[in-house]
């Protein structure tokens, strides 16, 4: 009955240790959590809705921008509501502009959405940031 | 496809509608995952370094009373609201590769707990106070906590896909 960890919890600690550290590491290369995967600089998009994917847990517009198709990451209900946006205004052919942070990588058109405008009403998905 | 036909069927019922357009529903069913996680790992984990060989002193009997409970509530407390958390969407989770995997090692880990709990040794629990590990106690130990973490690891991934 010692106290003292057996050199064989010690091995298993340490590599639990490692796993962990290796998975948190890897977390910030993946979307839809915060915006560490997007770009710093704002920026925008205007195109016209192809498909809508829309509520829990992740709210997706696909969006045609000048002939390329590109992953708008929008709100989940509770945020939309809050913006005012209604599922019914995000439907496939809807014109709209999206300002926000594009995806690090150029090659990936996935982009954050932050602020959605319809016929020139603003909806504010992130009233907290610029 | 079948498995795709019936998640389009799941997908087009109501519950899954609910749990779509949801403001608290989908959060609180999410926010159950994790407790049912938590118990179960939380049970599993002491267990299985006793059965490799931590805390020798500790009567395994003893252990397991208590454990062995708190995993199994655990365990249908993640699996019902996981369930939930399928049914919200289930097209994107069939053709999932790391859902696929997560299911699998679910299945692994539930099934070599239930080998070991129904194997003819599980009697020698009672008498295993002090006495040194069992070799294949040690493994299924080893094997516990490594599925388990592959299981949370998985899940947590298909999250940040």
């Amino acid at each position: 009955m010692s106290p003292t960890r057996t050199p064989l919890m010690h091995r298993l600690l340490q590599l639990v240790a490692c796993a962990a550290i290796a998975i948190a590491a890897s977390m910030p290369a993946f979307a839809h959590h915060g915006w560490t995967w997007a770009e710093d600089v704002n920026s925008e998009l205007t195109g016209v809705i192809v498909a809508a994917k829309l509520g829990n847990p992740h709210g997706e517009l696909t969006l045609d921008v000048s002939g390329a198709n590109w992953i708008v990451e929008v709100g989940q209900p509770w945020r939309n509501e809050r913006a005012g946006l209604k599922d019914e205004m995000l439907v496939k052919g809807v014109k709209l502009t999206v300002s926000g942070h594009r995806h690090a990588d150029p090659k990936k058109k996935v982009f954050k959405a932050e602020r959605v405008f319809i016929d020139g009403k603003k909806f504010d998905l992130y009233p907290d940031r610029d | 496809m079948l498995l795709e036909t019936l998640a389009a069927g799941l997908q087009a019922t109501e519950l899954s509608h609910t749990l779509r357009s949801s403001i608290w529903l989908y959060p609180l069913v999410n926010t159950g995952h994790v407790i049912g996680i938590a118990l179960l790992f939380g049970a599993i984990a002491p267990l299985d370094l006793r059965l490799i060989g931590c805390w020798k002193g500790v009567p395994l009997d003893h252990l397991s009373r208590t454990l062995i409970p708190v995993a199994i509530v655990g365990l249908v407390l993640a699996v019902s609201t996981g369930s939930l958390l399928f049914a919200t969407r289930p097209l994107d989770y069939v053709v999932e590769p790391l859902f696929g995997i997560k299911m699998t090692l679910l299945c692994a880990a539930v099934l070599n707990a239930l080998l070991l709990r129904l194997s003819p040794q599980w009697r020698w629990v009672r008498v295993a106070t002090g006495a040194p590990p069992r070799l294949a106690w040690r493994i299924a130990g080893i094997v516990s906590i490594v599925l388990w973490l592959g299981v949370i690891t998985a899940g947590r991934l298909i999250g940040y896909r």
